[in-house]
């Protein structure tokens, strides 16, 4: 090992310096938003284990309450847009406009029929009775167990998600729109595309924690 | 850092990307067909869960070809404070239950009221 080659293996991964994450400002500042935005997430995922282990009764079966192939739909419709997210990046780093805004306008098309998909299924929940405050008296939900910590769970975690989903789909239009206009860098592509893929992170937790656990 | 080899498919690693995290998703629902106990289910399913998030802040966010402390920094940010707000938060919930089952049981107060009193 030559003299030093610590020193340097850990300067190349660790060291400080100007760009201590070897980024620009941008990509630096972007993940430590979402590193703030995962916890916001987080806390919302341990409330919901609390509400769920403090539920007297036993916790209601998904699929009598959601249609589960509906939420795979979902989940393929956003895992699907995240890779044609991926490759607008490609595209703009490899300077290929056309490709770059076909790619975002697709992207575009899947977040927004993702946030129809949940609109759908939150409208089809309401009309059973659901409520934030707990199912309403009467409702056909109760006998399926569904409790007021079962209706907060899910309106809280899907409605702070599809808020993000919604406004990462303001950005990308704003984005795909600048792009069309030659205005937007391949950077501003990526910083976009980390907000998107972020999105599809947190939905591959509630999918698995909330519909499948 | 470059991301792909020179003359390589710069979109293929989105598409096989893509292509597993179907192929995990659909594991996973069928998971629950197999009758298998429920503490593997959810071994099961909380491993492949993270294998998904590992495939898309590694391949899709790039997580992978950034520098190591960009990578641990987000990781461990996360994870660590996760474990933490789970760890102080979630035991209460056990007592919430506790008395939640007591509150449900009225009878269960008056009668501990005039229990006798245990002989010295």
């Amino acid at each position: 090992m030559e003299p030093g080659g610590h020193a340097t293996t850990m300067d190349a991964h660790w060291g400080g310096g100007a760009a201590p994450f070897g980024a620009s400002w941008q990509k630096t500042m972007m993940w430590i938003f979402i590193v703030t935005d995962a916890l916001l997430f987080s806390g919302l995922l341990c409330g919901y284990a609390f509400l769920r282990q403090s539920n007297a009764a036993p916790w209601p079966n998904r699929p009598e309450v959601f249609s589960i192939p509906f939420i795979a739909l979902m989940t393929f419709i956003l895992i699907s847009s995240s890779a044609t997210m991926g490759s607008a990046v490609t595209a703009a780093r490899l300077g290929d406009r056309k490709k770059a805004l076909l790619n975002l306008l697709i992207t575009i098309v899947g977040g927004t029929a993702f946030l129809g998909c949940q609109a759908y299924e939150w409208g089809h929940l309401i009309h059973e009775g659901a409520r934030l405050t707990g199912p309403i008296a009467g409702s056909e939900l109760i006998h399926k167990g569904v409790t007021s910590q079962f209706t907060q769970a899910f309106f809280l975690l899907t409605g702070f998600h599809g808020s993000h989903v919604l406004s990462g789909l303001v950005i990308l239009i704003i984005t795909a729109i600048r792009t069309s206009m030659g205005k937007t860098p391949a950077q501003g592509v990526e910083m976009a595309g980390l907000y998107w893929h972020f999105v599809d992170l947190v939905w591959v937790f509630i999918f698995t924690l909330f519909y499948l656990l | 850092m470059s991301e792909t080899a020179p003359g390589a498919n710069p979109y293929k690693i989105y598409w096989v990307t893509w292509g597993i995290l179907l192929v995990i998703t659909v594991a996973m629902l069928a998971a629950e067909s197999f009758h298998m106990p429920r503490i593997f289910l959810v071994v099961f399913l909380l491993a492949f869960m993270m294998v998904k998030a590992v495939m898309i802040g590694g391949n899709f966010m790039h997580l992978r070809f950034e520098r190591k402390n960009l990578a641990f920094m987000v990781a461990s940010g996360i994870l660590v404070t996760s474990l933490i707000l789970y760890l102080f938060i979630t035991p209460e919930s056990w007592h919430v239950k506790k008395s939640s089952a007591v509150d449900a049981t009225p009878a269960a107060a008056p009668a501990a009221e005039t229990a006798p009193a245990p002989a010295h």
